[in-house]
């Protein structure tokens, strides 16, 4: 069963003291199924006061650019479920499908039977013109982009697309004093993202029905960026936790189950057409609070935190931190009134879910590396002597 | 202490305001149609790109078209003589006089103490020349006050405990008030490691406001709501904000900023917080029983603050960071926000009453400024002794 968790009803009891949210004792899972069947119980309960109504999708031909890493394995299971026919644009290089942690085989089963796999190297931009023109496709959903010249021959291929649905990123927003970011916000032509915001223009210069989806740090299992594996390493080997500077630094995490959904929301919904949306969780959280909600969520002691000055070490290449030491977080608002999207994993629980399903099993991405912690402890163990 | 109260007509009450008298009702009338516009579309909705500050003109209300006498509310505002919300009072019963409602302002205490020769109180003769009515008294003793006149709409914008809110609470039900709101505080809010606050959050068990918060709910009034508030600025602003960095940045003195300066606050023009308060008396229905974050939409950072203020006064900035437990002084007295991350966002006002928010710092506070220069205040002689410690302590010279 999905582990999903209802939204909060607001305004019950106001005073009253909330229960801290139910760590899963049992190991949650991720049901295709369940998820799905929510999803439409979600439409049909929750009409936001002026949203268009969510049309629903007649079965689409959609083709997955990615897919089989992180953001896309989930989406790809919400929209065979749905009915449509889904394809996975990749080298091939990871196995095109795996059964995630607590999926039943019946149903990865049937998600196998049902995917398509399209093997190809989206740099090679001729075949990726040729064999998407020869597929024909009525939905492309972007979900490894970086550069503008990438997405060029998809949208040579497929005059008659139907929609563009985009993975671009919140990091595309100019650093400012005055936060969240809203969608409306200036963003950073000289950013590390930089790539996305000219995709973002390439779409809208070329008059194609497109949707772009701004994540901030995106979590869940699978993750192949550490994040919360991070923090887990270091939880599971009783080591400090070092955060740069004060730690009051405010970031923000989305589920990437809850990203998945939306990406869900806007497909065939005339609302999205042409529109950016920030999506991520509901609330945003200090790095020192961070370090202490992993620590929660996968039952660890709170753990001791070390700041430290990033300006006295000389870490090379490597990141001592896995956050941009900076506040950094955006509004959801948008698509919470637009969309009736609501992110449905509070902080906790949707790292304990990650955790459940993922580093607690004993997986991970990256294995372990504190030759930076080792740096700042040994400083700070010389200051203290 | 008795308000002096004096029943001039045998059929209506008149309070007595010795500030003015009152305009006749044939006066009120004219007045009332002066004040009456067109339906403008609401500023609130001239949501103009964030990208540059272009905000609307800072002086505009979210102004409607004039209530028709059906929907003409008889509004009490019970308000605070001093402290950071008194303005909150003024600004509400402005644009409710200009929607063509009826409002009375209770200040506390005598209208001859000098707590009144402060702003707002300064500007009172505003909402008299508006038509409103202006009394002074102990909102204990509110039903004297205010005699038989009737209200369908009270706000407190007073009492932070039980004690003070709990006799206007009970007269208003008594009276046959519809609609009972109350100026709480974000302040109440549990600090959390997550942010921001939001409407539903735990809040501090032994906070004052929250006696008051759940006494009235218990009430039954036809509609009630309860309104947080955090800092503001704005014209007629009865406690220092902006001011404060202003005071130091025009005389080329550092700013000492406790911590990191990283702190995230939530700094609203109290025009937003006034609209607020004015959309959930037109909505009364769909604010019942409901919990509002009373600011604006947007955080800064206690840095982000002071360079927008200096970039408002076109002055150099220079910031001082330092730990006040290691100089040895309260942060409380030493820096106008509290020491720490405090921030809430208004988000049942937007989804329950399609509130906006139209605060926008880098252009508010070149308003500002520009008042500040006007009263003169770049010129009064000031002492900066907490500065001047923060600033010993750590070896700052100040070239004055």
């Amino acid at each position: 069963m999905a582990r999903l968790v209802a939204m909060q009803p607001r305004q019950a009891s106001p005073w009253a003291s909330s229960s801290s949210p139910l760590l899963p004792s049992s190991l949650s899972e991720f049901n295709g199924a369940a998820l799905s069947i929510s999803l439409q119980k979600r439409r049909r309960t929750w009409q936001p006061k002026g949203a268009l109504q969510v049309t629903a999708s007649s079965a689409k031909k959609i083709l997955i650019m990615g897919g089989t890493r992180f953001i896309g394995v989930f989406l790809s299971r919400l929209l065979v479920k749905e009915g449509h026919q889904v394809t996975l644009f990749t080298r091939g290089k990871a196995p095109i499908t795996q059964q995630l942690p607590g999926e039943s085989d019946q149903d990865y089963d049937d998600f196998k039977s049902k995917i398509l796999h399209l093997k190809g190297d989206r740099k090679d931009f001729e075949f990726v013109k040729t064999s998407l023109a020869a597929e024909g496709f009525d939905v492309i959903y972007d979900i490894n982009g970086r550069e503008a010249v990438e997405v060029e021959p998809i949208l040579d291929a497929l005059p008659k697309l139907e929609q563009f649905i985009y993975c671009s990123s919140a990091g595309v927003y100019l650093k400012s004093d005055l936060l969240p970011h809203f969608e409306t916000d200036a963003v950073d032509p000289k950013s590390r993202h930089k790539g996305k915001l000219e995709t973002e223009s390439l779409l809208d210069s070329r008059g194609v029905n497109w949707t772009s989806i701004r994540p901030v740090y995106i979590y869940g299992p699978l993750n192949y960026n550490p994040v919360e594996e991070w923090f887990f390493h270091r939880l599971k080997a009783g080591r400090p936790i070092p955060v740069p500077n004060s730690g009051v630094q405010i970031t923000q995490l989305g589920h990437v189950k809850d990203l998945a959904r939306a990406f869900v929301t806007v497909l065939g919904n005339s609302k999205a057409s042409k529109q950016v949306y920030n999506i991520s969780g509901s609330k945003y959280v200090t790095f020192d609070g961070l370090a202490r909600a992993c620590a929660k969520a996968a039952g660890f002691p709170e753990p001791e935190i070390v700041h430290f000055n990033p300006k006295e070490f000389d870490f090379g290449k490597k990141k001592a931190f896995p956050f941009r030491d900076q506040h950094f977080f955006a509004s959801t608002e948008k698509a919470q009134r637009e969309l009736g999207w609501a992110p449905e994993f509070g902080l906790v629980e949707g790292l304990a879910d990650s955790y459940n399903l993922d580093f607690g099993r004993g997986t991970f991405r990256k294995p372990a590396d504190f030759t930076t912690d080792d740096m700042i402890l040994g400083k700070s163990l010389v200051l203290q002597s | 202490m008795a308000a002096a109260v004096t029943i001039a007509a045998p059929t209506l009450p008149s309070l007595h305001s010795s500030s003015c008298s009152l305009p006749p009702l044939t006066h009120r009338s004219l007045s009332f149609v002066a004040f009456t516009s067109p339906t403008i579309t609401k500023l609130s909705s001239h949501r103009s790109p964030r990208r540059f500050p272009s905000a609307p003109s800072t002086s505009a209300f979210s102004i409607k078209a004039a209530a028709a006498a059906a929907d003409k509310k008889r509004v009490l505002v019970v308000n605070a003589n001093s402290g950071g919300h008194a303005v909150i009072g003024f600004y509400f019963a402005q644009q409710l006089l200009s929607s063509g409602h009826e409002v009375t302002v209770l200040t506390v205490g005598d209208e001859s103490s000098d707590k009144m020769k402060k702003p707002p109180f300064t500007r009172f003769s505003e909402l008299v020349s508006a038509g409103g009515k202006t009394v002074w008294g102990n909102p204990a003793q509110v039903g004297d006050i205010v005699g038989t006149a009737k209200f369908d709409v009270v706000l407190d914008n007073n009492g932070k405990d039980l004690d003070t809110v709990k006799p206007v609470a009970d007269w208003a039900k008594s009276a046959g008030v519809e609609q009972f709101l109350y100026i709480s505080s974000a302040g109440i809010y549990k600090p959390l490691d997550e942010i921001p606050h939001v409407e539903g959050d735990l809040v501090k068990d032994d906070a004052s406001h929250v006696s008051v918060e759940k006494y009235m709910a218990g009430l039954s009034f036809s509609s009630w709501a309860v309104f947080r508030p955090q800092y503001m600025i704005g014209s007629g602003n009865n406690k220092d904000c902006e001011e404060w960095f202003f005071d130091r940045i025009v005389r080329d003195r550092p700013v000492p900023i406790p911590g990191s300066g990283m702190q995230l606050t939530n700094i609203s023009h109290v025009r937003d917080l006034s609209s607020m308060l004015s959309l959930a008396v037109e909505n009364s229905a769909a604010a019942n029983g409901k919990i509002f974050n009373c600011v604006s939409d947007r955080a800064v950072t206690f840095d982000g603050l002071a360079k927008l203020c200096a970039r408002a006064a076109g002055r150099e900035l220079k910031i001082i960071h330092y730990d006040p437990k290691a100089v040895g002084i309260d942060a409380k007295k030493a820096f106008p926000f509290r020491n720490m991350h405090f921030y809430a966002e208004p988000r049942a006002a937007k989804e329950i009453l399609g509130w906006t928010g139209t605060t926008n710092l880098p252009e508010d506070l070149k308003e500002r400024f520009d008042e500040y220069v006007k009263i003169g205040r770049d010129k009064k002689p000031m002492q900066f002794d907490i500065d001047d410690k923060i600033l010993e302590s750590l070896k700052v010279a100040v070239t004055v």
